[in-house]
């Protein structure tokens, strides 16, 4: 696994609850949710004019920027406190299996509050798969353009300006409306502690994502097994098993 | 009322006389200023004709500025664009976007020239007006401005054939009605400034629809939260007795 664990564990000793999202991880979650939630309200009073006072004299404009920085800062920080899990997370949210276009094609029954079942799904289901594809090209979307329309203030060209405009705008409201998903199914789906301590409940997990639980379960009977294993051989040493080493 | 200015070049002599009078009169911060003046000449000699160029707003009716201006800091009134610079946040898209390059930014806000409108408001005439001693500027109702522009143009083919109007159709219509002794080119203004259609498409569509959205989500989501998070719980307490039933398993599916 990664580095950054900070030393929690997969599963607690009492087995109930399964580690979903390291610490590493809940900081750079943390830095995505203020700055992005910090550039939606400095940059709404430029879009919905009854707010427009609030831009006045060029405030929100200078926070609008500071809060840039921090949401530019989270692909480079995230692969510095948690390569792998970056990596996993990129990975994962590009590569759809037959269970997740099954599950994409039920989808209405999950939006309405019924996980059971679902087809089976991993450590991320195929609409969360689709939501951080979405935010990457989005995000991608609205930073090229904002830093694009910031080096190049009062130079460039008006069909520039406004094109850049519209790219930065119209990610901004699909990532808004990402948003809106976002905090709807984990009110739906209570999800807000996986965020906050780290751990989700087991039963819940196998509920909404079987194949996971199973792949961290065999995981952790793999190392138990070696455990065990370099405990009895010792420096014995003569009967390997084939069992390959574990990852941890 | 809708107010224009008549700006004519046949008459315009480039004495600056109303680039220091609109300086001084409107208290300008050192290094702005709402009219350049410039000299252009064109065609070769012997037959060339010259003229003056005063760059200055020209209050169109459909501006890029207004368009652009996210904060309604720039606005349309009596026919002229004013500047509200207390609304103003310094993003600078009115520079940009302007097809004559006249908001320029000062102490990190845009400003431009705005009618003189505490003066004229006040009875009085735009600075640039009283000073103008060539007689090339006037300040009036619109629809009379535009027959002494026809007036002196025609007057003036005598001297300048290709002498002509400027203004009544460019962006809507101009709130400066220029009075040209050549063609626009030769006096190098567009023939037809325009707003690039993606900034118009933003404004009459992509913002509207936006904000809609978002709004029409957001009290979707509340709505379908709350029957979502219902069935959740209704069909946890199925898993639940389910369990119960079976036996054995003491395990709470509590979400």
């Amino acid at each position: 696994m990664s580095d950054s664990n900070f030393k929690q564990p997969v599963v607690t000793e009492d087995g109930e609850r399964i580690l979903r999202y390291r610490p590493g991880q809940r900081y750079i979650h943390l830095l995505v949710a203020v700055s992005f939630v910090a550039l939606f309200l400095t940059g709404l009073p430029l879009l919905f004019e009854p707010l427009s006072f609030l831009a006045a004299g060029g405030w929100s404009r200078i926070l609008h920027r500071v809060a840039a920085v921090g949401f530019m800062a989270v692909p480079l920080l995230y692969l510095i406190v948690d390569r792998e899990g970056m990596k996993e997370l990129i990975t994962e949210s590009f590569t759809y299996d037959k269970d997740d276009l099954r599950w994409l094609g039920h989808m209405g029954r999950y939006f309405l509050g019924n996980a059971a079942d679902m087809p089976p799904q991993g450590r991320l289901n195929a609409g969360q798969k689709l939501h951080h594809a979405a935010v990457i090209i989005l995000g991608a979307g609205v930073v090229f353009s904002g830093v694009f329309v910031w080096v190049s203030a009062g130079t460039m060209s008006d069909t520039l300006l406004s094109w850049s405009m519209l790219i930065h705008n119209l990610s901004m409201i699909g990532l808004v409306l990402l948003l809106i998903g976002h905090i709807y199914f984990t009110v739906v789906y209570k999800a807000l502690t996986s965020m906050h301590t780290g751990y989700v409940p087991k039963v819940d997990a196998e509920i909404e994502h079987a194949k996971w639980v199973a792949e961290i379960e065999a995981r952790e009977a793999e190392a138990r097994a070696a455990q065990v294993q370099s405990g009895v051989t010792g420096h014995a040493g003569a009967e390997t098993a084939d069992e390959k080493p574990s990852e941890d | 009322m809708s107010s224009s200015f008549l700006l004519d070049l046949t008459q315009c002599i480039g004495c600056e006389g109303c680039t220091v009078a609109c300086k001084t009169g409107n208290e300008l911060p050192e290094g702005v200023s709402y009219i350049r003046i410039g000299e252009r000449i064109s065609g070769t000699f012997p037959n060339l004709v010259g003229g003056v160029d005063n760059q200055r707003c020209l209050h169109c009716s459909d501006a890029a500025c207004v368009n652009v201006c996210p904060t309604g800091a720039l606005f349309q009134e009596d026919g002229l664009t004013r500047v509200n610079q207390d609304a103003c946040s310094g993003c600078q898209f009115c520079v940009q976007a302007c097809p004559f390059d006249v908001p320029v930014m000062a102490n990190g806000v845009a400003t431009k020239c705005d009618g003189c409108r505490d003066v004229v408001r006040a009875g009085g005439t735009p600075w640039c007006v009283t000073t103008c001693p060539s007689n090339a500027l006037l300040f009036g109702d619109h629809n009379e401005i535009a027959a002494e522009a026809h007036a002196r143009a025609s007057t003036m083919r005598a001297k300048y054939p290709n002498a002509q109007v400027y203004g009544e159709r460019q962006a809507d219509g101009l709130g400066v009605l220029m009075v040209l002794p050549d063609e626009p080119e030769a006096m190098g203004l567009p023939l037809d400034p325009e707003i690039p259609t993606v900034t118009e498409a933003w404004q009459d569509f992509a913002q509207p629809i936006g904000l809609g959205a978002m709004g029409v989500s957001i009290l979707g989501a509340g709505l379908a939260a709350v029957i979502a998070r219902r069935n959740h719980l209704q069909e946890i307490g199925q898993l639940n007795q389910a369990a119960a039933g079976a036996g054995g398993n003491d395990d709470e599916v509590t979400t």
